[in-house]
Formats: structure tokens, sequence, C-alpha cells
């Protein structure tokens, strides 16, 4: 008798430690394919600046430094992108995008403050298309990070709440996942505001 | 056949399958007890075997039985835990990645708009679809319901197919959906798990015992090598069961998609293709051996009594029965009428209404995509545009109340999103009411792609839309009913009706109230009401009068809808038919009959395909 007991108590013990396996799984995948959504609008964002500083360079031929560390940075944030996609989960990579992220948003405050210098490139209408459609990318970026972050957030939590945090390291989740916090995160939503 | 007997059927054949599954377990509780008397009652001489098992202790018995059944259900039960997820969990244990609805590759969009096209077509949700890096060609259906089902295509598939055939094969993939096979598959999938336990166990014990140096090691080795057989036994013959289930409904399925795309040369051409590639339609991925059973093509080539698929030549041939199997150059030819095989016994309009249920309208459907605003279709696969197109739809007529509206967007909505409600208020305007229902369609996807907080806070601003203007009309309602199904569903807490209710005695009050609020949205005009709803009301075989209803109250509606999502199968054919006989009863389909069949089908989870004016 007592070892149908036990059996009994084993068996619920072993489901108890499936759905919590199964819990941890189905975080994990959230967040990693909320990171693609962040992806696809990156790039979308990564796509549009070299089209503003070709518009621009037309007009700021006196400003190479200021477009060039645009498009340096462009660049740096593109390969961080990369990284941080092949391996979401992965805190290291997370930081790494989230510093390009961070000189991008830098170097582009830095145009936006110099465009305001070139009346006829403010008033023309590609440019114009241009920073709006920008703006709103990056509205979308702000948003699918939102998104990230909550799930990041949402797995964490329940990784290091208690019956789950006895499991998850003997179920290979060791580490937390990385919030993809942007050190400027203000200044994407203000830039385009800035004017002298 | 139907939806609603498709889904009959299928709670049938699950019922079937769980007995005969219960009748294995028993075997195997037989088999395995023999086996342990066979190897630990200690033979007295003189005594046959029958008197042996005779005095056998009873403990032996015990033990042996309920382990052996507590074995199995245990193993039923993981499998069936992990499949609890839904579809989601199958994609994803076979490596699938979800393609996000604004993905910019050409070959995925194009994908999703099929899928899309589909699920309108067939007036269900569109299906979350998932993408599996392999080059054969192959594709998948997985869930319980219509609300949870996911599709899976591996890379090859959208690579090698054109956008007639990948049509064929999303058609396909559908019908298993409509068709409950999804729900079957998944049990068989838990159940073939419990039984192959035995067998692992087995194996274990046989290996173990071999470096044991117990004086029972002999007995524990044979146990071993009897458990083995009986438990790789019960899978075989479990195998052949899944086997034979499986190949039937794929014929019926290929019938299926020839019905939904009026056209048999698409998946034709797809079967060919698989035939003519050189990895066909095998998988890599080990775990895609339990789920064989799902997709679209056989993942690995086995003779024809364990294939969970048809000879790809019968496929070919049931669809195109101008096709010779011809080596070589067979993929290059195909038979010149579209209208082939299946196509032609589709039947027409005359049928009851709830015959439409499960079939599709794709003619249709593109054509309700296609006449929409370019930018509102890419607003609705944009998660962050989506709510604003869905904002911009519950804005009010007059003036007043859009100002309240936009004020509330501006206070609770994130930043940038009520800059885009304005433009997208003046595009929406020119969308008719069945224009915007299909768009709110498409995004729902979308909507699924936010997170809970961000959920929370959009769900709660739908809700404060509705209600600003201190009523709630009936496009308001069928957009609430829409959101919460769909939304609520994924975010919260799915809901699944019982299905318990078979007597129409139960809900006559319910039914009658609803086709009162129908009739009275049919006319203005009293007699014509009233004949209206005594149409309904003699199909449903009910003879209590009409209600008078003074105006639209969706509290009471949602009241009776909540219990009429629990009616059988049968009953919610019979309902429909019903509701369809009160909107047909003066020959035209107004707005507002149109808002409540769509609110009433999405609540009682049938699937609505568009219908013709």
């Amino acid at each position: 008798m007592e070892m149908i007991i036990i059996l009994v108590v084993l068996a619920l013990l072993a489901f108890w430690a499936a759905r919590i396996y199964n819990q941890l799984v189905e975080l994990q995948n959230r967040h990693e394919n909320g990171f693609s959504q962040i992806e696809i609008q990156l790039k979308r964002r990564y796509d549009l600046i070299p089209n503003l500083v070709e518009t621009a360079k037309a007009y700021m031929s006196h400003e190479r430094e200021t477009l060039e560390a645009v498009i340096s940075a462009r660049n740096d944030a593109v390969a961080g992108l990369a990284a941080a996609a092949g391996n979401p989960g992965d805190p290291a990579a997370i930081q790494e995008l989230a510093g390009a992220e961070g000189v991008l948003t830098g170097a582009m405050s830095r145009f936006n403050v110099t465009m305001e210098a070139y009346p006829d490139l403010k008033a023309s209408a590609n440019m114009a298309q241009l920073s709006e459609e920008l703006t709103s990318t990056e509205n979308k970026v702000a948003f699918a990070r939102q998104a990230f972050n909550d799930q990041v957030t949402e797995f964490n939590t329940y990784r290091s709440s208690f019956p789950p945090v006895l499991f998850a390291n003997m179920f290979g989740f060791s580490t937390d996942a990385a919030l993809l916090e942007f050190e400027d995160s203000q200044a994407i939503q203000a830039a385009p505001k800035v004017s002298f | 056949m139907n939806f609603f007997q498709a889904q009959n059927k299928a709670r049938h054949n699950t019922r079937l399958l769980t007995l005969l599954f219960i009748a294995a377990v028993g075997s195997l509780v037989v088999l395995t007890n023999l086996l342990v008397l066979v190897f630990f009652v200690d033979s007295q001489p003189g005594l046959s075997f029958t008197q042996q098992i005779v005095r056998a202790p009873q403990e032996l018995w015990i033990y042996t039985s309920l382990g052996v059944v507590g074995l199995i259900a245990v193993a039923s039960g993981f499998k069936f835990l992990a499949l609890q997820g839904g579809g989601k969990a199958v994609a994803e244990s076979l490596g699938g990645v979800l393609i996000h609805q604004n993905t910019r590759d050409p070959q995925q969009r194009q994908l999703l708009n099929v899928v899309e096209e589909m699920a309108i077509a067939a007036g269900m949700p569109v299906p979350p679809v998932y993408l599996i890096r392999e080059d054969s060609i192959n594709a998948f259906a997985a869930g319980f319901g219509i609300h949870d089902a996911v599709i899976g295509i591996n890379q090859g598939t959208i690579d090698l197919l054109n956008r007639q055939e990948l049509q064929g094969v999303v058609a396909h993939e559908f019908s298993h959906i409509l068709n409950g096979d999804m729900r079957i598959n998944l049990r068989i999938i838990a159940l073939l798990n419990g039984i192959l336990i035995l067998g692992i166990i087995g194996g274990a014990l046989m290996r173990g015992s071999m470096f044991s140096r117990s004086r029972d090691r002999g007995g524990l080795i044979a146990l071993g090598i009897g458990l083995l057989v009986i438990g790789y036994g019960g899978t075989f013959f479990g195998q052949l069961i899944k086997a034979a289930v499986s190949r039937q409904r794929e014929y019926l399925a290929d019938a299926s998609a020839v019905q939904f795309t009026r056209s048999s040369q698409g998946i034709a051409n797809a079967l060919k293709k698989i035939g003519a590639h050189s990895t066909g339609s095998r998988l890599e991925s080990p775990q895609a051996d339990e789920n064989s059973h799902l997709f679209f093509g056989a993942i690995r080539s086995f003779s024809s009594l364990m294939a969970t698929h048809p000879p790809l030549e019968a496929r070919i041939q049931a669809l195109d029965p101008n096709w010779k199997p011809n080596k070589g150059s067979s993929q290059q030819r195909s038979s010149t009428g579209s209208q082939g095989g299946a196509a032609s016994h589709f039947a027409g309009q005359s049928e009851g209404f709830s015959e439409r249920c499960g079939s599709a309208n794709l003619a249709s459907a593109q054509q309700l995509i296609s006449s929409a605003d370019e930018s509102l279709n890419n607003a609705s696969h944009d998660t962050f545009e989506a709510r604003a197109l869905v904002y911009a739809m519950l804005l009010g007529a007059d003036e007043a109340t859009r100002g309240h509206q936009l004020g509330l967007i501006q206070q609770l909505a994130e930043p940038g999103v009520p800059d885009l409600v304005p433009t997208m208020y003046a595009q929406i305007q020119r969308q008719d009411q069945q224009h915007r229902l299909v768009l709110l369609d498409q995004a729902v996807p979308t909507l699924k792609e936010m997170s809970r907080p961000q959920y929370e806070r959009c769900y709660d601003l739908i809700g404060q839309l509705i209600v600003a203007d201190g009523q709630v009309d009936l496009f308001e309602w069928v957009v609430h009913r829409i959101v919460t199904q769909e939304l609520y569903a994924h975010f919260v807490q799915p809901f699944r009706g019982s299905g318990r209710i078979t007597r129409p005695g139960k809900v006559d009050k319910q039914i009658c109230q609803t086709l009162s609020l129908l009739a009275a949205a049919s006319s203005q005009n009293d007699n014509q009401r009233l004949l209206a709803y005594q149409r309904g009301a003699t199909l449903w075989g009910s003879r209590s009068a009409m209600m008078d209803v003074q105006y639209f109250d969706h509290q009471v509606l949602n009241q009776s809808l909540e219990k009429l999502r629990h009616m059988s199968a049968d009953l919610k054919a019979k309902f429909l038919d019903a509701c369809a006989a009160i909107v047909a009863a003066d020959g035209q389909l107004k707005n507002g009959e149109f808002a409540l069949i769509k609110g009433i089908a999405t609540t009682l989870d049938c699937p609505l395909p568009p219908l013709d004016n």
C-alpha cells in the first residue's frame, strides 16, 4: 500500500515539474519571437538612414563628419542587430546592440540639430517624407521593444519565482534574459522635435 | 460534409479511439501479468500452468496491473500536458519560427497573404504561421480547434511552389482544421506515447540487468525483453491504427482543398513537385516522427501498411484523372481543365446555410481583401498601426462623440498612435461594414503579437471607446465580440464550448430571444418582422411567440449566447439555419443582420465564410 502512495506522489511531482518546464519553454519562445518583431522594425530604420544621409549630402556638403558619424554608427548597429538576432537569449549580445543603438541615436540627434541650420533641406519634400517615416519607425521600435521587455520580464519573474526556481537550473534556464534598454530612449521620442 | 457534421464525426471518432485504446491497455495489462507470472511464480511440479496462475499471490496481480496502468497514464499525461499549449507547442517543438505579420520578406509575405485569404474565405480566425527551416516540400496544421490552430510550412515549400500551388497546400491544411482532424491527431500522439513507455522501460531493464550480478539476472533480462516486445508491439499496432486513420483523412483533405480553391491544379502540381524534388517531403527533424500524420506529405518512406499518407501517385490521380505516372517527365504534364475531380461535386447554393460552414469562398475573400485600401491592408499587418485601425473603426459618426473618443485615445494610447487615428478614420469611412470586419479579421493575428500589458491597455481602451457615447450599437457589439473571442482567448484563457446541451427545449427562451432580435434588425415593418421571425422559429421547431424588441440590448444577447455556445454541433447548425432563414426572408442582407450573424457565429465558434449579397 505504501508503495502505491509513494508512486502516486512521485507521479504528481513529475507532472508538476513537467508543467513548470513547459511554461518556461513557452515564455522563452515568446520573448525570442518578440525579438524578431524588434528586428523587423530596426532593420527598417537602418534601411531608411542611408537614404536620409544621401538626401542630406546634396545640401550639407560641409558637414561630412556628422554624416559619416551617422553612417558608421548605423553600420555598427546593423552588426549588433545581426549578432543579437542570432541569439536573443544572450545578455552580452543584447548589451552590445543596446550600446550600438545608443551611439546611433546620439549621432542621429546631432544630425537633426545640424539639419536645423539648413532650411532648404528641411523644406525639401523628400526629406520631410523620410523624416516622417523615420519617426513612425522609431515609434514602432519603441512599441516592439516594450513588448519584448514585457515578455522578458515575464520570463525572468517566472524563472525566479518560488517553485520554478528549484527546477530552472536543472532544465537549463540558468540565466535571466536581458532587457533591451536604449540609453537614450527618451531622445528617440524627442529627437525630431528639437528646434532652435 | 459540412463543418458541424465533421465536428460530430470527429467527436465520435475520438470516442472510438479512446475505446480502442482502453482495449489496448487492457490487453497490455493481461500480457504483462502473464509475463510476470511466468518468471516470478515458483513453479511447483505437478501443477498445470492454469493452476499456478490461480495460486499466484493476489498482490502480484494488483501491483503489476496498477504499475502498467499507472505508467501508461503518466506517460500519456506528460505528452498531453506538453500538447496543452495547442498548435503553438507542436510547431515550436518542431523547430518552427513564427513569421511576423509585418514581415518584409516577399516570399513570407506571399505565404501570409495566401493563409489570410484562405482563413477569410473559410470564415475562421487567421492562424499564426510558423516556418520550418527544412528544404523539403511539406506543411502541417496543428491545434485543438479553430481558435488555437497554427500552420507550419517548410522553407522548401515557399522556395519551390508558385502561388497557386501554395494555395493548394494551404487549403489542404485548412481542411484538416475544419474537419476536426487535429484534435484526433493530438490525442493519438499522447496515447501512443503512453504505450511506447512500456517498451522503453523494457529496453532499459534489459540493458541494466545485463550488467547486474544478482541471481535473478536471467529472469530480469527475460522480463525486459518481454516488456520490450509488448511495448513496441503495442506501439506497432498503434502506429497501424494511426496510419490507417491518417490515410483516410488525407484523401478527404485533398478533396476539400479542391473544393476550397475551386481548382485541382494547384494541389496536384504541388504533389507532382514533391515527386520530382530530390528530398521530396522528407523531414530531418527527429521530433517530426511522432507528428508524422499532421503533415501534407509523407515525412519518411514506409511500406504501404505503415504509411501515414497514401502514395503520391494515387493522390495525384484522384485529383487529376488524366495524369499517368511516367518516370522522368511526369511533373511536366497536367490536366487542362481547372475544374477537375472533386470540384465538380461541389454543391450549389440551394443547400441549408449551415452546409456552407466548413467550406470556403475564396473568390469573395480575395475580392474583399483586394478592394480595401492598400494602406489599410498594410496597417492591419503592423502591430503598431493595427491598434489605430481598430480605434478608428470605433469612432462615432457625430462630432461631439468623436471628439470625446479622440481625447480618450490621446490620453490612453501609446505615443504615436493618436496621430495615426484621424488619417485612418478618413480612409475607413470609405469602407462598408463587411470590409471593415474583414480588416478586423486581418488585424487579429497582428494584435496577438502584443505583450500582455500592451494587450490590457489596448483592450481597456477599446472598451472605453465603445461605451463613449453611452450606448452599444450592433457594429460596436460585433467588434467587441470578435476582439474578446480572439484576443481574450489568446492572452487570458481560451473558451471551449462543452457541447453538452443536446435538447432544443433547454434553450428555447434564449433561441427565441436571439431570433426576435435578428428579426427586429431585418426590417422596419412590424408585419415583415413577424413573418421573418416565424420562418426562423418554424425551422428551429419552436412555438414561442416573438418577443418585443424595442432597442438593441447587448447584455441580453450576450447572456443568451453565453448559454447557446454550449449547444451540441447539431443544434448549432440548426440554429444558424434558423438565423439564415430570418435574414433571407426579405431577400436582402442588411448591415445590422450581417453584424449580428457574424457576432453569433464567432461566439459559437462556427466558421462563417463570406456571404454573397
